[in-house]
């Protein structure tokens, strides 16, 4: 036993060790990473794939806003608790999400699409008082009452649930004042008269007109106030600090908290036109940052920082989205059994002949496939490759091929037994020999994969593809290396150690000839 | 010793007849493309009740969606239904319109919606990857052969098996697939190119052999040398095929599914390739190299032996 094949057989024992170690248990983390990452077909969830609208933003502003785009889908996952999305872009105008084991595939949806645009508005102001709708079903000739503010009206009324509502907006254009519902439609104003109560809400701005929008924050997030009330403390950036100390300073309740809860004292929070909350603005001044007290629920207060924070996304997402897919998760969980399953018999089946056919050289390739598979699972722990329906069927395929390498030089070895060489000099002439084919059989299966691994990564609706491309790549790499390192330094020691003398364990019968 | 090469006109009466009934399939049935290529929705579902097949056509075709394709899928009683593409609510209606006729499914039901444009970009990307595998694996013979007495005799005899395997799997698919009412999707063209790569390369091995023999010079007839290489590699050939159907039978048993066509596909392959390494190419280099061609116009009786 020369003592190259010590060091060879130790360095294979570590490294076989070392995969145990990082396979078994599963779930430990090991390196940084823990448990196989499974495709989403096999634990379920939503695959979604949207394209951006670009039509109205320039191209230079195109990544920054796509960038932006992300985080702010990012965030509105994020609440749901999600593991492990995935939110990402694909190409240039191209946004993919991904989120494991959520299966509602409609929620997902709508969580990303929304188009909330989020912006602050105060009330408009009729001689000092709070102006109503009514006030503008008085008017003979309908105008704005406030004629500073050029933009359309919201007419909001606390319905019979106590529930802010958005009962019509009034708009002006080519020169016409008219009415619409809240869905956009045309109404006429006699048809209004029963919501006369509700309160004109316009935009808030600064003193240099710029409107005050959810693009100017910066932050917003749950807290607790010094009695310990839940609140929502927000954060400007610079141009809101500046917008927002103007207007603070405008609408500020001299009588600061303890005041009576006066229309013409709030900002009002709206989302796609309709009244979040409406909090009274207790300081003229905040310097960027303040907070939002009222009677919250911990939910609400959640959502409403949650809202406030997400706001709208810089473009519009084409309807429907491009690719979407919606995998169950007891489905995915059978495929997981079945998939193992299948890999296990596989690899017994291929075993058992390996030995019925080629006895002792079988034994050892049995022994090296046994190694394959716990380096293989190790890799695909350590890269870390996501595991899909594909990619486990690219990994049985490779259990299949990784003997290949085995059966070219167990015929070779037996043709060199036959042709009367001894044990040892066979095994190192059956390797040699052996060589090129083996190199040559793995190099169109490698064309393969890298071309397959190409088109997968190139094709949205391919993870399939690559998943296979991968693990069928891996394992062609991965089988060369067992079969050239450890099966024949495992039959080397074998036969160097004096243990095997009999032909016949190599399936020569007819011994030397 | 086998004589393996001397039966080779009845091999390529065997490819000859698979092939010509896979193209006449091909001719008539097509390969109908799935929603990756041509867009649409998919449904999978799975009854708590049994529910037949035909059954749930019926009902389809009730709903107005005569055209959906209905398709048997593991894990065993799930129902893979195709048509084309839905809206949210269109496929929810279809969701609740199965459920009254057919109660509850078991489990949440998966679904698929490719659009328009994903398809095309997918048809281009799929035509682009098949055009470079067939280049890669052309450049890949050039240079494995380049060794070899007659490069070109090689070479080409190595492309007509590839070929050779890529239109039985293609013809018999689509034999399987007008009858089972599948479609070719990306994992499908996965599997020809997988058939393809390990077609390949089977029979580089034996070509090899042959080389080895040639520069041995073992004999002075190319026939006995074509035979006995065959009949040397035969249990390599045969051996890895085997392993590899075994691996890829278990998948067929127990995964299924959206792999489905992927693994029949290899199956089909993996005995069209080991046929075509063992039978059909190194026929072809004997029968060039006789220059036999006229046997297969006249089917007259082979020459006697040469010495």
């Amino acid at each position: 036993m020369s003592r190259t094949n010590i060091i060879v057989l130790a360095l294979i024992l570590v490294i076989f060790v070392l995969g145990l170690w990082v396979l078994i248990p599963l779930e430990a983390e090991r390196f940084g990473r823990s448990d196989l990452r499974k495709g989403l077909d096999l634990v379920g969830g939503v695959h979604l794939v949207y394209q951006a609208d670009f039509e109205n933003i320039e191209p230079e502003d195109q990544p920054a806003v796509m960038e932006r785009a992300l985080i702010i889908i990012q965030n509105r996952i994020d609440k749901y608790g999600v593991l492990e999305p995935i939110i990402q872009q694909l190409g240039d105008d191209r946004i993919l999400v991904q989120l494991p084991g959520f299966t509602d595939i409609d929620a997902a949806k709508s969580l990303v699409e929304q188009t909330g645009y989020l912006e602050f508005r105060e009330v408009e102001l009729n001689g000092g008082q709070p102006a109503t709708l009514n006030d503008y079903l008085e008017q003979t000739d309908l105008q704005f009452i406030d004629a500073s503010e050029p933009d359309e009206r919201i007419f909001v009324r606390t319905n019979e649930l106590g529930e802010n509502e958005t009962v019509a907006l009034l708009k002006y254009k080519d020169g016409a004042y008219y009415f619409e519902d809240p869905a956009g439609n045309t109404v006429a104003a006699d048809s209004l008269s029963a919501y006369a109560a509700s309160v004109s809400w316009i935009r808030a701005r600064g003193d240099d007109g710029t409107p005050l929008t959810g693009d100017l924050l910066a932050d917003a997030y749950l807290s607790t106030g010094q009695q310990s009330q839940i609140q929502v403390a927000i954060e400007w950036d610079d141009v809101g600090s500046i917008i927002f100390d103007q207007l603070a300073l405008r609408l500020h309740d001299p009588a600061g908290q303890n005041g009576p809860y006066k229309l013409e004292h709030v900002l009002g929070i709206f989302l796609d036109n309709t009244l979040l909350s409406a909090p009274k603005v207790n300081s003229a001044k905040f310097e960027g940052e303040g907070v939002i007290t009222g009677s919250f629920t911990l939910a609400e207060a959640e959502e409403l920082a949650n809202l406030l924070k997400s706001g709208a996304l810089p473009m519009p997402l084409v309807q429907p989205p491009l690719f979407e897919e919606k995998v169950s998760a007891t489905l995915g969980a059978q495929f997981i059994e079945m998939s193992w399953l299948a890999g296990l018999i596989g690899i017994i089946l291929v075993m058992v002949f390996m030995v019925a056919y080629y006895r002792l050289p079988g034994l050892v390739s049995a022994v090296a496939l046994v190694f394959y598979g716990v380096l293989m699972l190790a890799l695909f722990k350590l890269i870390p490759v996501t595991l899909s329906l594909a990619g486990i069927g690219g990994f049985i395929v490779s259990i299949g091929m990784a003997v290949d390498a085995n059966v070219l030089i167990f015929e070779r070895l037996k043709e060199e037994l036959r042709s009367g060489r001894t044990l040892g000099a066979a095994i190192e002439t059956g390797f040699k020999r052996a060589w090129s084919a083996i190199w040559d059989s793995n190099v169109t299966t490698i064309i393969v994969c890298i071309i397959l691994y190409w088109l997968g990564s190139s094709i949205v609706a391919s993870a399939p593809v690559m998943g296979f491309a991968l693990t069928l790549g891996i394992g062609v790499v991965v089988s060369m290396f067992t079969a050239i390192v450890v099966t024949r330094t495992l039959l080397r020691i074998l036969i160097h150690s004096g243990m095997v003398r009999h032909l016949a364990l190599f399936s020569i019968s007819r011994g030397k000839q | 010793m086998f004589d393996i090469i001397g039966k080779r006109f009845w091999y390529f009466l065997i490819s000859g007849a698979i092939i010509l009934i896979g193209v006449i399939s091909l001719a008539v049935f097509g390969l109908p493309s799935g929603i990756e290529f041509s867009s649409g929705s998919i449904l999978t579902v799975k009854f708590v009740e049994e529910v037949g097949k035909g059954d749930l056509e019926g009902e389809l075709t009730g709903l107005g969606y005569g055209n959906a394709l209905v398709q048997q899928t593991q894990p065993a009683g799930s129902f893979l239904i195709r048509t084309q593409r839905l809206t949210e609510e269109e496929g929810d209606q279809l969701q609740a319109d199965l459920n009254a006729a057919f109660g509850a499914f078991d489990g949440e039901p998966s679904s698929q919606d490719v659009s328009e444009m994903i398809a095309s970009e997918t048809r281009t990307n799929a035509i682009i990857a098949v055009a470079i595998a067939a280049l890669g694996i052309l450049l890949y013979v050039t240079w494995a052969f380049r060794r070899m007495p007659r490069p070109f005799h090689y070479g080409t005899c190595a492309i007509v098996a590839l070929v050779h395997d890529a239109l039985v799997v293609m013809g018999i698919f689509s034999i399987i697939g007008a009858i089972l009412n599948w479609e070719i999707n990306l994992m499908f063209i996965t599997g020809i190119l997988a058939v393809i790569g390990y077609s390949v390369n089977n029979t580089v091995v034996v070509f090899d052999r042959i080389r080895e023999n040639l520069t041995r010079g073992i004999s002075a007839d190319f026939e006995t040398i074509v035979n006995n290489s065959l009949v040397e590699t035969l249990s390599r050939s045969v051996n890895t095929s085997l392993t590899t159907f075994i691996v890829v039978l278990a998948l067929l048993l127990f995964v299924g599914a959206n792999i489905q066509n992927f693994v029949i596909v290899l199956i089909i392959g993996i005995l069209a390739g080991t046929f075509s390494s063992i039978c059909i190419a190194p026929s072809l280099l004997v029968v060039w190299d006789n220059k036999e061609w006229g046997r297969f116009l006249f089917w007259r009786k082979p020459a006697p032996a040469k010495a």
